[in-house]
């Protein structure tokens, strides 16, 4: 009986193949081109680095800002997912949304919000604004919702019923430490890695901020000096970052997948007459991490004159925005759905392995190995069309669909799927008969996530966009040198809706799927 | 006649051993239960019948073909001839009574017009012929296990495969169910593979009892039926 290759074996190497495409392969030739200079191996970029006076120091800084901001997520972020996912606190639902609209918009936004807060209070309050403590502030206000929504992941799926065992014997607090906390710890530390990560390889908001760190030697090398291998050996150290973070997950992680239930179940804590006295405290800081910059950066955008203006200099990229990051979450959707039923039963560690590195690498990175692949006259119908910004959004993001999509999978029984291969049905038909009907809301979940991420994403949008082409967070970034404020304040604002109504649509999305199919 | 045949078959999941050097042969027809605790490996032996799971050591032969060999399953699951119903039924909640039923048989290229006569003599058969349009989660739990049972036969399988499926259900409704798949069997002649850890519907159901014990059986005892019918 000759071998026959299954239709399933074919899809899963197309999957990966267009998962090493956009992402693997660019990174290798990164770091191959790092240590290869002039027809042979050599380290020259990396002595020129190192020795640099400027290296250790922006090295330093990097390291600095991302583990100032890590702790002050976990500050805020573990507490407030403890809040929303366990206890009665009054507008926990509308907290836990308004806190999360920051990680949805770009990151300069919150930064280009404050600079304007600082403009009324007056030249001096500027002084802190701009440096290590503005930055810390606005990249804590950007990637507090991802400490907050996984931590309250994780306490969400500790079993109730343990816990009330436990409160048969003592109190919450006791509780809380000894049973919720303990279980929840690996979601808590992954999100802890993830916003360190995350904020090692941010461009936007140092560069706004004029914080040096590393991204911005490599950006600068890469678009100003257009020195290739100098941008590659800095940015080699951020990818390796990214890889040792990643590895670090999957040590704490393992197996683990996190589903979104209903934040009523298990609920732990009754705060009592404390209930609105955390209220205030936590309005607070929505009103202090949220409400101030945004409101401070949106308050000049609602003239009929700026609005006209703003569609005028920028319609376009709004329209390329949106189309772009359209296109890139319906491949990614497609892509993170097959590698999740394709890895059900083995090779899923790999892939979420390789799509996280993918997720953790700075953008930075990514853009510059995916132009030193694609720059050549053989493949410029890559280079020099939108295709490339798209390889570079279908890599950072594949991570993100492939894990809510296993969630989801997670949700439906392996039998349904038994009991139709027992009636005979192919591997295709069991994918569009019975996977693809009973996840239709994890799949409305994962394009509207890839699309939010594709949208505000600065560094792809900067350094990947074809020429003339540019999305509009790229295109903001541009006009902010010389365009006036109600036009900026518009731009923004026109940008806010169109990742925010979204949101609204993902909020009632999630809210159906709390109830497990 | 042995329709079935298990010959030193081992099954391991990471370290546990489920099933250790089990040999089976189960005649043409026969209606054998799988009796014992949880953990005694009743459920593994369906799904390795099923080529739901690959035995790690041993054979398996289904009408003296070998199905499944060391480490390899050599026929899949939907080339075996075989129905299941599952401990949890199973059916799919998007789809209606009828679609549960006709998925399988238009997968296997039935004609529609005679696939559509099939599911309703099955759906008359189980007595749910007027409850075609509803959706499972409309269904009342004795009907939701007729379903699973209509849809693991209306493809005429020759072997029929159940996990404890009326385990849920109080004695009467299990009587009666029971009644209706001795009945089933009788017209379609099914050799059935039946697991269970109680002894009211060993009772009802077995030809023969297979006690599971220790990773593999630890008696046979041949007896009729003793239901009342």
């Amino acid at each position: 009986m000759g071998r026959t290759v299954r239709a399933e074996t074919i899809v899963l190497w197309l999957c990966l193949a267009v998962v090493a495409i956009a992402g693997l392969a660019p990174i290798a030739v990164m770091a191959f081109e790092s240590v290869w200079h002039e027809g042979h191996f050599s380290l020259n970029h990396y002595r020129e680095l190192i020795s640099a006076a400027r290296y250790w120091p922006l090295f330093g800084n990097s390291i600095r800002l991302a583990l100032a901001t890590t702790a002050l997520c976990g500050l805020i972020g573990v507490p407030t997912g403890i809040l929303f996912a366990k206890s009665d606190l009054s507008l926990r639902s509308g907290f836990m949304w308004l806190l999360t609209v920051p990680f949805v918009l770009p990151p300069y936004f919150v930064a280009l919000g404050w600079s304007r807060v600082v403009a009324h209070l007056g030249a001096t309050s500027s002084d802190w604004l701009f440096g290590f403590g503005g930055c810390v502030l606005v990249l804590s206000s950007v990637f507090l919702p991802i400490t907050m929504l996984l931590t309250f992941a994780s306490a969400s799926n500790v079993d109730g019923r343990l816990e009330e065992a436990g409160r048969l014997a003592s109190r919450w607090p006791t509780v809380l430490r000894r049973i919720t906390l303990p279980l929840s710890a690996p979601g808590i530390l992954f999100s802890l890695v993830l916003v360190f990560l995350l904020v090692i390889g941010e461009l936007s908001v140092p560069s706004f901020l004029r914080y040096p760190v590393l991204p911005v030697l490599s950006f600068t090398q890469f678009a100003a000096s257009y020195n290739f291998g100098a941008a590659t050996a800095a940015a080699v150290p951020l990818a390796a970052l990214a890889f040792l973070g990643v590895l670090i997950e999957s040590a704490l992680l393992q197996n683990r997948v996190f589903t979104f239930r209903s934040v009523r179940r298990g609920l732990l804590i009754s705060l009592g007459r404390w209930k609105h006295f955390f209220a205030v405290i936590v309005g607070l800081v929505s009103i202090a991490l949220v409400i101030l910059p945004l409101s401070a950066l949106f308050a000049d955008a609602f003239s009929l004159t700026a609005l006209h203006n703003a569609v005028q200099r920028a319609g376009a990229s709004v329209v390329r925005s949106v189309m772009y990051s359209a296109i890139a979450a319906t491949i990614l959707m497609t892509l993170g759905f097959l590698l999740g039923h394709l890895t059900r039963d083995r090779g899923q560690r790999l892939v979420n392995f390789l799509t996280l590195v993918l997720f953790a690498i700075p953008g930075t990175v990514l853009s510059i190995g995916l132009v030193r692949l694609w720059n050549s006259p053989i493949t410029w119908f890559i280079y020099t069309t939108p295709a490339l910004l798209i390889l570079g959004y279908t890599a950072q993001y594949c991570a993100v669909t492939t894990r809510l999509s296993v969630a989801g999978f997670f949700l439906i029984p392996k039998t349904l799927d038994e009991a139709a291969r027992l009636s005979g049905a192919s591997w295709a038909r069991r994918l569009f008969r019975i996977f693809v009907p009973l996840s239709t809301k994890t799949l409305i979940c994962a394009w509207l996530a890839a699309y939010i991420l594709c949208l505000r994403d600065v560094p792809l949008a900067l350094m990947t966009a074809p020429p003339g082409g540019d999305p509009l967070p790229a295109r903001i970034l541009t006009l902010m040198a010389n365009g006036s404020p109600p036009l900026i304040a518009s731009l923004c604002l026109i940008m806010a809706m169109a990742s925010i109504v979204p949101l609204a649509i993902l909020a009632r999305a999630i809210r159906a799927q709390a109830i497990p199919a | 006649m042995n329709h079935i045949e298990l010959d030193g078959v081992s099954k391991t999941f990471g370290e546990r051993i489920v099933l250790n050097d089990l040999s089976l042969q189960i005649e043409k027809a026969e209606r054998l239960v799988l009796f014992g605790p949880s953990g005694s490996g009743k459920t593994t032996v369906l799904r390795l019948l099923a080529g739901l799971e690959v035995p790690d050591k041993g054979e398996i032969r289904i009408a003296d073909r070998i199905v499944a060999s060391s480490g390899k399953n050599l026929v899949p699951p939907e080339k075996r001839d075989v129905g299941m119903v599952f401990q949890d039924l199973a059916l799919w909640p998007h789809m209606t009574v009828q679609q549960n039923l006709m998925f399988g048989l238009t997968a296997r290229r039935v004609e529609k017009r005679e696939a559509e006569v099939r599911v309703r003599e099955m759906l008359r058969l189980v007595g749910l012929e007027h409850r075609m349009e509803a959706k499972p989660h409309e269904l009342s739990g004795g009907e939701q296990q007729r379903v699973a049972l209509a849809r693991a036969l209306v493809s005429r399988p020759s072997i029929l495969l159940m996990d404890e499926p009326l385990s849920s259900l109080e004695d009467e409704r299990k009587r009666a169910l029971a009644s209706d798949l001795l009945n089933l069997q009788s017209r379609f002649g099914f050799t059935l593979v039946y697991v269970t850890h109680d002894q009211t519907e060993t009772d009802l159901l077995a030809s023969r009892v297979c006690r599971m014990r220790d990773l593999q059986p630890a008696d046979q005892i041949n007896g009729a039926t003793r239901i009342v019918r």
